[in-house]
């Protein structure tokens, strides 16, 4: 079961990599809380129960829910135009997202390891690129936010990667989603500017 | 005996290509052609068929050292037929093509080129007959001046003459990376030769050596990044030339590639996975280069980048494969990329020669110009066409036999590698179809553009077809292209033999078995793709007999004032892959755009323009660097002698003064 | 020999149910199932207008298009009966035998003389080539999975494993085998069959100066194309245990599902803009490098 999820989540991912509007982004997010929400449960059995309750609330409250909605909001009222600029045109971000897929399957191999799951680290490896891919290659300030979001979700696959060891782990990578979505709601929340739909710099 | 004693009079006789007078100066070379051709012919024969081991042949011995000693071997005589084959095509394809040139040419210039031709012939083939590092360095030296006096034929033309020259220096700096690797076995083993690279390789390390003599064939051959000469020289030479050139003079670089790989011990993996990555380089960059070319022999020129590319592929595969202990892979890379330099020799030799042909009618090379060539030349067209679906390796032709055995090098190894061979493996498959979709890009554009439709400018009108002198020896290259691709099950036996013999491969008759049964039915699948397709194309005539059948107009979309010129150009075909691929491509526009207050604009032209990106950043920025610096320097040489006596004067007080205080 | 009569069947039926979908989408009754075959008749019941710029290619094109579509049906085989002609590597030359037929079609479009058409040949081409390394990569899969590389050998070894990776590499598959169909016969989101503007079409309009029994001859060889892809997909997902009567009836209920997703996808998804077509089709070589990656986890190699 756990694998149907695991490659839904990479074809995700590619996805994240050819997608052109906004609210595409934001629905992949969602989908990608929901995913992990059923890693989670299927993966870390030997968790303690009230852990397990924790993570569960916070990937699917917060990752598939909240976050997107704030994510809507926030582009909604920023009237940021439905198609995100990029420098790279969108051909070239799916050449390197399939070196990345390279890239991330032969590291896993190099990093081989019986205490970490290999999939998951070839997984972890590709969500990682795409998100510094995403941050990377497009100009607008919500992309680059995106893409953090990504590289959080990186994080976390990362801890379930060695979570059946280190169950500590998972919950220090939960608190950093946390943090992010405090910060979105700080920076964007609160203090709306009116031309946030140009935003390319943090300093603006 | 008697062979060598032959083979050198052949060459005496050569000389003589400057006494005979003009008509008789074809038929003289051709003569001597045939002749060295039937020997080293019979030969090579001998040893392919099994007679005899190895042949050796003294040519001339001297008291000290080896001298020039001819020795077949298997690889030797595969090279030699290659070599004979296209070189003889070539020659009875020329008498047509320089027929115009008669009247404006003078004798002394027509037997230069009949003495080079020769010459080239010959030393090709002993570069690939000769063993002794000295010897062999004299034959490629030949073989590079020969070639310079054929490119520069029509050496009026200032361009060309550059063009020329700078390929003369671009193949010294090959031949000078080739001796230093000599050079080194010497040093370390007392023999300069290829026999002493086994010895060699033996005792050092095995990747540096061989990178030194890579890079010395692989400017031969015409591999990216060391390719620049390629597309520069195949379009100034006149086509027959360019067309043996093409076929046969690159492979001499894959010769000297394989001879050495033939010898290596270790290192094995790290070099396969190196010639990998330059060929999936070559292959990629050659082909996307050739699609923006609108001048037709440098598409082409571009496009046998692309195969030495896959040529690469295959050497490449074959050595991994030997690297990992894989026999079926090392069999099937190494018999792919001979075969593919068999297959390669006689279709682009046949698109050269159709080039030839449609330049010979119209004079230009401007593939914008041309259109509806193929009711003008319908040989001519017929033949291209043939060429065209070889080199896209389209079956039932004999390019696809060659790539198919690529690919089964590389499926067969899948099932068994590690992880990162089975990822260079995809990124192969990946490279090597996506090369194979960019062919049939580039050569439906080349073949669509200038034989179909209608002609674009009215340079056509005064096209006909070529003279039945120039047809015949294609015809001959088609049938034998016919004959790789539905016979493959027969040609490709000796091939493998070959292989086997040559990398010391043991123990394949059981995969080379199946292979001859698989190749075996794709010939069949080939004939009875012929047979239905006449049968349906005849029943296709007999149907609409009984029909009634009407000629009109294009379907204009409601348009009715079209013109030749709103059909498709050559750049506009592949304008959409342009878009793709820019950073490589970079090709620019020069248009100057009329102003918005203009009322009346004038005349404007348009122009598109590409640049190969590794001549810029490679040849041409250092070189802009360099002159740049020296003109600077130049300043001193004012070409008066009251100046240059005055240098000489500083210079003597300078030494005077220096030696008084004693520094020198 | 059975899958060949079987895919000429499947071809009899396959253009009827697409439209009867795409009409009963749209609240129509549509035409009857045979009305392509129908229509095939008439076109051979007429005569043909060819236009003074082509030659002789615009006029054997069509016939080759449909000799290399039959050549490509003779190698595939029906579950475990082997096709008519098998060989190790046969489904290179499945590859490159299509591409023989779209080398002619593409040469003749340019036969035309007509703008119009060259720019579908340049499209054709564009996409073409893109798709060729999704393919490939998809055989090599084939290829690594079950260690044969023929297509009559290949798939009788696919559920040795119960694992749920093949079946989530038989899905993947499939996916692809669908979308490479969809943009090899250029139907949506890569171009609309039925638009007739000259910016969005592609196959169209390389065929919009034929008439007559060479028409008959494209429609027979686009039918034939999309019976054969729905034969790969059926091989592929349906195991060789079965008898043989119910794989009959699988065979044709995987070739009218195909149809219908076709109809369903053709009527509710918008065409990509036209720009947009390269990155669509790369995608494909993208996911066919994810269903690389889980061979690679089915077969060991990525542990």
């Amino acid at each position: 079961m756990v694998n149907y999820l695991i490659v839904t989540f990479a074809v995700t991912l590619i996805y994240f990599a050819s997608a052109e509007r906004l609210s595409t982004y934001v629905r992949l997010i969602a989908l990608h809380g929901l995913l992990l929400c059923g890693i989670a449960v299927f993966e870390l059995k030997e968790v303690n129960l009230v852990n397990l309750l924790f993570i569960i609330a916070e990937t699917l409250f917060f990752k598939a829910m909240i976050l997107p909605w704030l994510l809507g909001r926030i582009i909604g009222r920023s009237g940021v135009t439905r198609v995100h600029r990029q420098a790279v045109p969108g051909f070239y971000l799916l050449l390197f997202s399939i070196a990345g897929l390279l890239i991330s399957v032969s590291l896993a191999r190099i990093l081989l390891n019986p205490f970490i799951n290999t999939i998951y680290l070839a997984i972890a490896l590709f969500t990682l690129y795409t998100g510094l891919l995403l941050i990377v290659t497009h100009q607008l300030i919500i992309s680059h936010l995106i893409g953090f979001l990504v590289v959080e979700n990186a994080v976390f696959l990362f801890s379930l990667a060695v979570g059946s060891e280190m169950p500590m782990l998972i919950n220090i990578g939960i608190l950093l989603d946390l943090f992010v979505g405090a910060l979105i709601l700080g920076f964007f929340g609160l203090k709306l500017k009116p031309h946030t739909n140009e935003l390319t710099m943090l300093k603006d | 005996m008697f062979g060598s004693v032959a083979f050198l009079i052949i060459i005496a006789l050569s000389l003589l290509i400057f006494a005979v007078s003009e008509p008789l100066k074809y038929y003289f070379t051709l003569a001597l052609l045939l002749a060295g051709v039937a020997l080293s012919g019979s030969w090579s024969i001998d040893i392919l068929t099994g007679s005899a081991p190895a042949i050796e042949l003294i040519l001339f011995r001297p008291a000290h050292g080896p001298g020039f000693v001819l020795t077949l071997d298997s690889l030797s005589a595969f090279f030699v037929i290659v070599i004979n084959i296209t070189v003889l095509i070539g020659f009875f394809y020329a008498r047509g093509y320089l027929a115009p040139y008669r009247q404006t040419k003078q004798n002394t210039r027509f037997s230069i080129h009949f003495f080079s031709y020769f010459w080239l012939w010959l030393s090709m083939l002993m570069v690939v007959m000769l063993r002794d590092g000295l010897a062999f360095l004299v034959a490629w030296e030949i073989m590079a001046l020969s070639s310079f006096f054929l490119v520069i034929f029509e050496a009026e033309d200032r361009k060309i003459m550059k063009t020329g020259i700078s390929y003369l220096i671009q193949m010294h700096v090959g031949m000078f990376f080739i001796l230093i690797a000599f050079l080194l076995v010497y040093r370390s083993t007392g023999r300069l030769s290829f026999d002493a690279l086994a010895e060699y390789f033996d005792g050092h390390h095995n990747l540096p050596l061989f990178l030194l003599f890579f890079v010395g064939f692989a400017i031969k051959a015409g591999f990216v990044p060391m390719h620049t000469w390629l597309p520069e020289a195949h379009p100034a030479a006149p086509s027959h030339v360019s067309g043996i050139m093409s076929g046969v003079m690159i492979k001499m670089g894959i010769y000297g590639i394989a001879r050495v790989l033939a010898s290596m011990q270790s290192d094995l993996l790290a070099t396969g996975i190196f010639i990998l990555v330059i060929s999936i380089m070559s292959g990629l960059g050659g082909i996307m280069m050739a699609l923006v070319q609108s001048d037709m022999k440098k598409m082409l020129a571009y496009s046998t980048i692309e195969n030495i590319g896959i040529i690469g592929i295959g050497l490449g595969l074959g050595v991994t494969g030997q690297a990992l202990g894989s026999q079926s892979l090392a069999l099937l890379g190494f018999a792919g990329a001979l075969l593919h330099v068999f297959n390669h020799s006689l279709f682009k030799s046949l698109l050269f020669f159709n080039a030839g042909s449609v330049y010979y009618a119209t004079h230009t090379r401007n593939m914008e110009q041309m259109g509806g060539l193929m009711k003008k030349m319908p040989w001519t067209a017929m033949m291209f066409l043939t060429g065209s679906l070889a080199i896209c390796g389209l079956p039932p032709f004999n390019g696809f036999i060659s790539e198919y055995l690529i690919y089964m090098g590389m499926f067969y190894s899948l099932s068994d590698a590690t992880l990162y061979i089975s990822l260079l493996m995809i990124v192969a498959i990946l490279a090597l179809s996506l090369i194979g979709g960019l062919a049939l890009f580039a050569f439906t554009r080349a073949f669509g553009i200038v034989f179909l439709g209608e002609a674009r400018t009215a340079a056509m009108n005064h096209a006909g077809e070529t003279t039945p002198g120039m047809i015949i020896p294609q015809v001959f290259t088609v049938g034998l292209i016919l004959l790789v691709g539905l016979g493959s099950s027969v040609v490709v036996k000796p091939v493998f033999n070959n292989v086997m013999i040559t990398w010391g491969l043991k123990g394949m008759p059981m995969v080379a078995g199946a292979l001859s049964y698989n190749l075996s039915r794709i010939s069949l699948a080939g004939g009875i793709l012929v047979v239905t397709l006449g049968a349906l194309l005849l029943y296709r005539r007999y149907h609409l007999s009984r029909r009634v059948v009407e000629a009109g107009p294009t379907w204009g979309c409601g348009y009715t004032a079209i013109t030749p010129r709103h059909q498709y150009t050559a750049n506009s075909f592949s304008g959409n892959f342009n878009v793709l691929a820019k950073p490589v491509l970079r090709t620019g526009k020069i248009v100057d755009l009329p102003d918005e207050n203009e009322l009346f604009p004038g005349k404007r032209e348009f122009f598109t323009r590409s640049h190969d990106i590794f001549r810029l950043y490679l040849i041409d920025l250092p070189v802009n660097r360099l002159s740049g610096l020296l003109k600077k320097i130049a300043v001193m040489q004012t070409g008066q002698i009251r100046h240059y006596i005055l240098y000489a004067f500083l210079f003597m007080l300078l030494v005077l003064l220096l030696s008084l205080f004693n520094i020198i | 020999m059975t899958g060949f009569i079987l895919i000429v069947i499947a071809a009899l039926f396959f253009p009827g149910i697409i439209l009867r979908t795409k009409s009963i989408a749209s609240g129509r009754k549509g035409p009857g199932l045979f009305q392509p075959l129908k229509d095939i008749a008439v076109l051979l019941r007429k005569g043909s207008v060819f236009s003074i710029s082509t030659g002789l290619i615009f006029r054997i094109a069509p016939s080759v298009a449909l000799i290399s579509v039959a050549g490509a049906m003779l190698l595939l085989p029906f579950s475990e009966h082997k096709a008519i002609l098998h060989f190790e590597g046969d489904f290179i030359m499945f590859a490159y035998l299509l591409a023989l037929g779209k080398f002619f079609m593409i040469i003749a479009a340019l036969d035309t003389g007509s703008s119009f058409e060259g720019m579908g040949a340049s499209r054709e081409a564009l996409y073409s080539m893109l798709v060729e390394p999704a393919f490939f990569i998809l055989l090599a899969t084939f290829a690594m999975f079950s260690s044969y590389t023929s297509f009559s050998v290949i798939f009788n070894h696919f559920y040795i494993t119960g694992n749920d990776y093949v079946f989530i590499y038989s899905i993947i598959g499939a996916y692809l085998f669908v979308q490479i169909a969809m943009v090899e016969n250029s139907r949506l989101p890569v171009d609309d069959p039925k638009t007739h503007l000259e910016l969005t079409m592609v196959h169209e309009v390389i065929i919009l100066d034929y008439s007559g029994f060479d028409k008959a001859l494209i429609h027979m060889a686009t039918n034939l194309k999309f019976a054969l892809y729905g034969s790969l997909i059926y091989n592929l997902l349906v195991p060789a245990g079965w008898n043989t009567l119910l794989k009959i009836g699988a065979f044709f209920g995987v070739q009218t599902l195909f149809a219908v997703i076709i109809g369903i996808t053709e009527s509710f998804r918008a065409r990509n803009k036209m720009n947009k077509n390269p990155k669509f089709i790369l995608t494909l070589t993208t996911i066919a490098l994810i269903a690389f990656m889980v061979i690679l986890i089915l077969t060991e190699k990525l542990v």
